[in-house]
């Protein structure tokens, strides 16, 4: 079909395709925050705060998720003396804006997760989900395309790689009880992650 | 419909970066440091393993080049603009190798962003469109570059050019003629024979008198050669009084800016009948003024010259000292005022007792706020009693006063007096 309508139709459904696209990553930004929390969270423990920790990180997640909806909303132009509705408004929106909601729902799952007895696979799922809604988050919010992380894909394959060594060094057996061979594994993960900090910048080179 | 400027690319402006670390970045920093802080203190590698990735992205981010200053042209596609008209400014980043750019206008007073103020890519257009007449500025650019992997962003501000947005001008297509105009080439029907195209009569011939003006029909019946007359076709010089001592009244629809688009609109109006026509712009007693002259531009610089006066208070020449220049004699005096300063009512008695020919356009819309007491009620009598006296002393010397309310065509006000030429009374 060629004429004048054409082009319209084709700028709609572009404009479309974005907003969905735009829709669904603010949505996997929950789904992700929120998939994150229940991993860490279950099965429930009832000490170290551990409810308290559980309701901030269910509201710092659920207001992540809210700034990334808001995002676009225009803050109210500055008026000379704003109705109640329009300050209230406009504090709701910088508050949303301003505080570190993403950090606070890092920091309250990764809690939730050393509340539980030591389970490596279980925490480097963890890992690999709370870079994932990070990746996301930041994706949403900067209404870039899954290709814009194309470029960091070989350090994202290392840091899985040192991810998985890490979760591979926390089920080997304990050389012998007390704090000594404890501390020896964590010296050989920070061996480790200084070891893949070497070989960052062969793999980090011309991407 | 937005202008396309003119073809000459927009000089570059270098600008210097701040760089600091991206949101995603600090959040990448918050997980490696939660993680390697849980590992030492809970002593559980596994921990290690889970800040790795981030530590990593870190690391290799860090690594990156940053570019300290960007070069940004920036460049409106018009810098005189009449309200409610559209511009783009055109916007572009140079000297950016890899990375990404965002756009953000923070637009200036009075002006009003067409769709969205924030753009990515190294080129940009934003749309904005003054609401109101004056000098503007467009507002500032909030340029941010970001690396290739978005762990850091460099902000750089630049300011945009300032632009001129005139008074839309009202619509008007008659103009007032005055009876008795200077022996001036125009287009105006004087009530003198001349070579001019509108009939004016039939007389006897005379040696000299060309053959083609005969009028064959009247020389049959008479038994006598008659000729055809015609009116001479003059100008006439008018200036454009504007009182700018008060702007009362919603902004946009104000006295002031009522007058300066009736001033627009009448200056536009006069031009187009080739007459001369000047500006004077009163402020408290003073005066910037503008001769009377002819052709398409003079209507742009009468309307710089009112812009160029708005600061409110006195500049330029005393208004009673004006030269001959600003006001010729005989010259159609047009004057857009509210009537509200008393010493601008003098002065105009002042100049009709001087001879003068004016025509008093009111563009007050506006009064006093209505309350409800007594002595409010009374107040706001006595104020419309004797803005009533001011319109009735002028009328009275012989100066037609007309109200505008800014929506009509000026036309309408002024039908009175664009029928027939208007009597200049001495």
């Amino acid at each position: 079909m060629t004429g004048p309508g054409r082009p319209r139709a084709v700028a709609g459904a572009a404009t479309l395709r974005a907003v969905a696209g735009a829709v669904g990553m603010r949505a996997a930004a929950v789904l992700l925050g929120a998939g994150c929390l229940i991993w860490a969270a279950l099965p429930a423990v009832h000490r170290g705060y551990a409810t308290f920790v559980l309701a901030v990180t269910i509201a710092a997640v659920a207001a992540g998720g809210l700034r990334l909806a808001l995002a676009t909303v225009p803050v109210p132009d500055e008026t000379y003396w704003p109705s109640p509705g329009v300050r209230a408004w406009r504090a709701f929106l910088d508050m949303m804006r301003q505080v570190p909601w993403e950090e606070g729902a890092v920091i309250g799952i990764a809690w939730l997760e050393v509340l539980h007895p030591s389970r490596p696979w279980h925490t480097a799922v963890l890992g690999a989900g709370l870079i994932a809604y990070l990746l996301v988050v930041h994706l949403a919010e900067s209404d870039a395309r899954l290709a814009t992380l194309r470029p960091q894909a070989r350090v994202l394959g290392l840091g899985a790689v040192v991810l998985a060594l890490g979760a591979g060094a926390g089920m080997l057996p304990a050389a012998g009880p007390g704090a000594g061979s404890a501390l020896l594994r964590l010296v050989a993960a920070g061996a480790l992650i200084a070891a893949a900090g070497l070989v960052l910048p062969y793999v980090a080179r011309d991407v | 419909m937005i202008p396309n400027g003119p073809g000459s690319p927009a000089a570059g402006t270098e600008l210097e970066l701040r760089w600091r670390s991206s949101r995603h970045a600090r959040r990448l920093l918050t997980l490696g440091l939660t993680g390697l802080f849980i590992a030492i203190l809970a002593r559980r590698p596994e921990f290690a393993g889970l800040a790795a990735p981030a530590l990593l992205l870190l690391a290799a981010g860090r690594a990156r080049r940053r570019p300290p200053r960007i070069t940004v042209r920036a460049k409106p596609t018009t810098r005189r603009v009449f309200e409610g008209e559209r511009l783009a400014v055109d916007v572009a980043a140079d000297d950016v190798d890899e990375g990404s750019v965002r756009w953000r206008l923070h637009q200036g007073p009075e002006v009003a962003p067409v769709g969205a103020t924030a753009a990515d890519g190294r080129q940009a257009r934003f749309v904005i469109t003054p609401e109101r007449w004056g000098r503007r500025q467009i507002g500032t650019l909030e340029v941010t570059l970001r690396d290739r992997w978005r762990l850091a962003e460099g902000h750089a501000t630049m300011t945009l050019p300032g632009l001129d947005c005139y008074p839309a001008p009202a619509a008007q297509r008659t103009t007032v003629v005055l009876r008795r105009l200077p022996n001036r080439l125009g287009e105006h029907p004087a009530r003198t024979s001349g070579e001019g195209i509108e009939f004016s009569g039939v007389r006897e011939y005379v040696p000299g008198d060309r053959q083609r003006s005969i009028n064959w029909a009247a020389s049959t019946r008479r038994g006598r050669l008659q000729v055809n007359t015609f009116a001479a076709e003059r100008s006439q010089d008018v200036v454009l009084l504007v009182d700018s001592t008060s702007d009362v009244g919603q902004p946009g629809s104000s006295a002031l800016d009522l007058a300066l688009r009736g001033a627009g609109a009448a200056a536009r109006a006069y031009l187009e009948a080739r007459d001369r026509v000047g500006v004077i712009t009163y402020q408290w007693g003073g005066a910037s003024w503008l001769a009377p002259a002819l052709g398409r531009r003079q209507v742009y610089r009468i309307i710089d010259s009112m812009l160029a006066s708005d600061a409110g208070y006195s500049r330029g020449a005393s208004f009673a000292r004006l030269p001959r220049a600003a006001l010729p004699p005989g010259a159609l005096v047009v004057v857009f005022s509210p009537l509200l300063d008393q010493r601008f009512v003098e002065a105009l008695r002042d100049m009709r007792e001087r001879g003068f020919s004016m025509l008093v356009v009111d563009v007050l819309n506006t009064e006093p706020p209505a309350r409800r007491r007594t002595e409010d009620r009374l107040a706001r009598r006595l104020w419309r009693m004797e803005q009533d006296a001011i319109r009735f002393s002028l009328r009275e010397l012989g100066v037609p006063v007309v109200h505008w309310d800014g929506e009509e065509p000026l036309d309408l006000p002024l039908a009175a007096h664009t029928r027939r030429p208007m009597a200049a009374r001495r």
